[in-house]
């Protein structure tokens, strides 16, 4: 326990109570009696105690956050999170709902309360480096908590609410710093990085004090109920047993529990699992539409040009055994999916790296050549058709930074505002990025979905303008947008090119596969089942090369829809007979029918 | 506190540090910081030393506050600055103040007042940063008083053809916080008579509807005290130790049973544990079990604070408090 500088005067109260009095104001009043003076103002002596008598919390239970939060308004279950774990399980939990609950909020509103309360004065959050800011941003904007991200050494100690990666906190020279701190509060996210007790993170972890503990995690067990159990003894070691009486009271087999009611029993006392409803109701809709246009003669002969290449040289490697090149000839035919920009450089760099003896060299000087020929972009154009026509905040997706560059001059020369979004920008630059989106642009141009904590629920209109051919990325792009808070139905353009691949696998993934109206459940889980032989994008590949024509690489492209709707089949058939232990998890928490509204 | 009683704090705040009010209305206040408020609220240390060792003209910063957006005048409110997370209040940072700056105002915070800058605006409501901070300055700024009652002049001359007689009470206002992993305050305001000892609860209420002066008016003067301060601080906490040992302390006994049940979780892990294991290996694991006891003493361990927010000393005519 922290101790002030000034010992108290400790006097008996009752059995297991005492009183603390602290004397300090009495030699300042002492001091300022014998030399008369100076003396406080009479009007700032009210002030102090209006101040103070304002902030009193007069009951032990109360949540007291909201009248001091007047610009949040929490979910029904994200303050009944907040005060089962404040009143019951006495500000130790793991917080584990699902995705897209808001389990930031409820670890936001525990933390303020404790500090209304002063209960919580120095607080360490421990979070993946992606997130370090966004928490920051969070706690700052949404909490008024005056958090700060861990830059330098010194902020370990000078600072009370600290936001820092696990990665960092637990290195040299940090780790000694933290590990002789007391926390009032410790925030881990992500926390299923704990999971297993032999990783340096779970032993750094375990070495910090701490009152109060929270842990997120949406998936708080992935294949082992060890992994559950090494959570929760982090937080309260001992409330399922030890180790031993774990494994013979409650674990039949690594996924399967037994004497289920009382584990249950147990593990409220300790995790809340909020989870979604059935069906999704809570999500607005998704509307596609795909937008057919046809390349000038130019761009057909640029697109013609590359997939005849690509295929002589992808033709070329097999006959001699060597598909080591592959991996840039994939790049290139996708590239050319998207502009003449994209594929430019690539085709540049793969002129100087080619032999100058090479007959290819002249092949792709060839293609350069066509290039140059190209006066218009009819991709582009569209795009800034569609954009005229939304007349609202539209986010265009690409995969490649040339054909981002090429969009942002060219939405430039349009008086678009137009404002640049990319992986390899630093969170500061992001999070400005972002801002100038939602105060001043019209148009985001992307080319990274995946960043986590981006958030553009104010938005509601997408065009792909290139087509990722991982399904997981093409999620994950509609995914920033639909998401909880998303007012409004979310309209996805897809530019559909006549006579290119890119028509045959958006005809894949929107037809076969439904993928942008539907939120598929465990996409992850069947993509990683169906890649378990090869690569999707690999896959892809191979049909386009190795087909004929146009009809075969349909009947092709058919029989993989297939393929994948079958793993979904199976997916959803075994999430339906659930394993026990997932349905424990779930019976834990309940079940949120969640507004349009919802944040 | 509403939106209402923080606008009236605020404007007494702002009175009493003597800033200049630019412009007001029912929504907001512009105003210009005294330096004294300067100093409190913008966290420019380094200017102020600057100003300070230089002897420059200081130059304080001008605020709006924004006690109620709605109705604030549409015009009037611009959308914040992209604030960067490391210097969340704007214009406490060098980094926050208007741009167009020099680089040697971006970098050190000196002055450089841009009169063309716009002026930083907040919202003021209860639990953001800069009214915490305003109850700061308040509070560090209002501890230890010395006031006289002010008396009717006229009254005086008639009544009294000789001076008149004060006797002075200590006023100390108590934070009691009563506390174990959960917590609820108290507030105390006791007054207790330097003559006679008598000790008046609610005190610093009943000094509400006087008029109260720092200076001593004149034809008036003050008796003697008994009590020294000391004894009588003393005495009002055995008065406050007396009133909680009336409570029901049912809130501590369960804390205190919480703290024993978890304290056997515990146990039963970690003894569990250590029992089979080899003496050299055990260290580690001990050390790990005392700190997770420690912990819980932290967490659950009932106690009550008592604290000073502020104290007094008043000089008031002999029937102006009278006892409960």
């Amino acid at each position: 326990m922290r101790t002030t500088d000034q010992p108290d005067t400790i006097r008996p109260i009752a059995s297991h109570l005492s009183l603390h009095l602290n004397r300090e104001w009495l030699d300042d009043l002492k001091s300022r009696h014998d030399r008369n003076g100076p003396w406080d103002d009479w009007t700032m002596f009210q002030l102090a105690l209006e101040a103070e008598r304002s902030r009193l919390v007069s009951t032990f239970d109360e949540l007291q956050c909201l009248a001091h939060l007047p610009g949040l308004t929490p979910l029904p279950h994200q303050l009944d999170t907040a005060r089962k774990v404040l009143n019951q399980m006495r500000g130790r939990a793991i917080l584990a709902d699902e995705v897209g609950l808001g389990k930031t909020i409820e670890a936001g509103l525990i933390l303020k309360e404790y500090m209304i309360r002063g209960l919580v004065q120095k607080a360490l959050i421990l979070v993946p480096a992606s997130l370090v800011l966004q928490w920051v941003r969070e706690l700052n904007q949404k909490f008024s908590i005056p958090a700060v991200a861990q830059k330098k050494h010194y902020m370990w100690e000078q600072y009370d609410v600290v936001v820092a990666s696990i990665d960092t906190a637990k290195r040299d020279p940090h780790r000694e710093i933290v590990v002789n701190q007391e926390y009032d509060m410790l925030i881990v996210d992500e926390a299923h990085k704990l999971k297993n007790r032999k990783t340096t993170n779970y032993q750094f972890v375990s070495l910090l004090r701490k009152k109060y503990c929270l842990l997120l995690t949406a998936t708080p067990i992935q294949n082992d109920m060890k992994e559950l159990y090494n959570l929760i003894t982090m937080l309260k070691p001992g409330q399922l047993g030890g180790q031993n009486s774990f494994q013979s009271n409650f674990v039949f087999s690594k996924r399967t529990p037994k004497n289920e009611d009382k584990l249950q029993q147990e593990l409220s006392k300790v995790m809340i699992r909020n989870r979604r409803s059935e069906g999704h109701v809570e999500f607005t809709k998704r509307l596609v539409k795909n937008i057919p246009l046809t390349l000038s003669p130019e761009e057909q002969a640029l697109y013609d040009g590359v997939t005849d290449f690509v295929r002589g040289r992808y033709q070329e490697a097999q006959g001699v055994g060597n598909l080591g090149s592959l991996l840039s000839l994939v790049t290139l035919q996708r590239e050319v999916c998207s502009s003449r920009d994209a594929v430019f450089v690539t085709l540049v760099n793969l002129f100087k790296k080619t032999a100058e003896d090479s007959p290819v060299r002249a092949k792709i000087w060839e293609l350069v050549e066509t290039i140059r020929g190209i006066k218009a972009n009819t991709k582009a154009e569209k795009t800034l058709e569609l954009i005229e026509a939304i007349g609202d905040k539209t986010i265009v997706f690409t995969e490649y930074r040339a054909s981002q560059e090429y969009l942002l001059k060219f939405f430039k020369e349009h008086n678009i505002i137009a404002v640049p979004y990319r992986g390899g920008m630093n969170r500061g630059k992001k999070d400005w990025m972002m801002d100038l989106f939602r105060n001043r642009g019209q148009v985001l141009v992307a080319t990274e979905a995946g960043g986590e904590g981006i958030n553009l629920q104010f938005c509601h209109h997408i065009i792909n303008f290139d087509l990722p051919w991982n399904p997981m990325r093409v999620e994950q792009r509609i995914g920033r947008v639909h998401r909880l808070g998303q007012a409004n139905d979310v309209k996805i353009y897809n530019l559909s090119t006549e006579g290119t691949i890119e028509q045959h696998i958006l005809s894949l993934l929107h037809e076969k596969i439904n993928m942008f109206e539907m939120v598929i459940g465990g996409l992850d889980t069947i993509l990683e089942r169906f890649e378990k032989s090869t690569q999707l994008e690999t896959s892809l590949f191979k049909v386009i090369m190795e087909s004929s024509g146009k009809d075969e690489i349909r009947s092709r492209l058919d029989q993989l829809g297939q393929t994948f709707q079958e793993m979904k089949r199976q997916v959803e058939q075994e999430s339906d007979a659930r394993p026990p232990i997932g349905a424990i998890l779930d019976a834990v928490g309940s079940t949120i029918p969640l507004q349009r509204e919802g944040r | 506190m509403k939106t209402k009683q923080i606008q009236k704090f605020v404007m007494r705040y702002l009175e009493a540090q003597q800033c200049r009010i630019v412009e007001k209305s029912p929504a907001h206040v512009t105003v210009k910081l005294s330096p004294q408020a300067d100093k409190e609220l913008t966290n420019r240390t380094y200017y102020w030393s600057f100003v300070e060792r230089t002897g420059a003209a200081p130059e304080t910063m001008t605020f709006t506050f924004i006690f109620d957006k709605e109705k604030m005048e549409p015009t009037a409110v611009e959308p914040p600055p992209p604030r960067s997370p490391q210097a969340p209040l704007p214009a406490t940072g060098p980094g926050a103040q208007p741009a167009g700056e020099s680089i040697l105002g971006r970098y050190f915070g000196v002055s450089v007042p841009s009169f063309a800058g716009r002026i930083p605006q907040e919202e003021l409501f209860f639990g953001s940063r800069r009214l915490e901070q305003i109850f700061g300055s308040v509070k560090a700024g209002g501890r230890c008083v010395n006031m006289f009652e002010e008396t009717d002049r006229e009254l005086r001359k008639e009544r009294f053809a000789d001076s008149l007689a004060f006797s002075s009470w200590l006023c100390v206002n108590y934070k009691v916080e009563l506390e174990c992993d959960m917590k609820r305050d108290e507030f105390h305001s006791f007054g207790i008579h330097l003559l006679d000892g008598r000790i008046v609860e609610g005190f610093y209420d009943r000094l509400q509807p006087l008029k109260l002066t720092p200076k001593l008016p004149a034809n008036v003067h003050v008796r003697p005290n008994v009590f020294t301060l000391t004894k009588a601080a003393g005495m009002l906490e055995t008065f406050l130790e007396k009133k909680l040992k009336s409570y029901d302390h049912q809130w501590a006994d369960e804390a205190k049973e919480r703290q024993a049940e978890e304290q056997e979780r515990i146990r039963g892990y970690y003894e569990s544990m250590l029992q089979p294991m080899e003496d050299d290996k055990k260290t580690e694991v001990q050390e790990e079990y005392d700190n997770r006891l420690e912990e819980l003493n932290w967490q659950y361990e009932p106690r009550i604070r008592a604290s000073v927010i502020n104290c007094g000393i008043f000089h008031l005519r002999e029937d102006t408090v009278r006892s409960n």
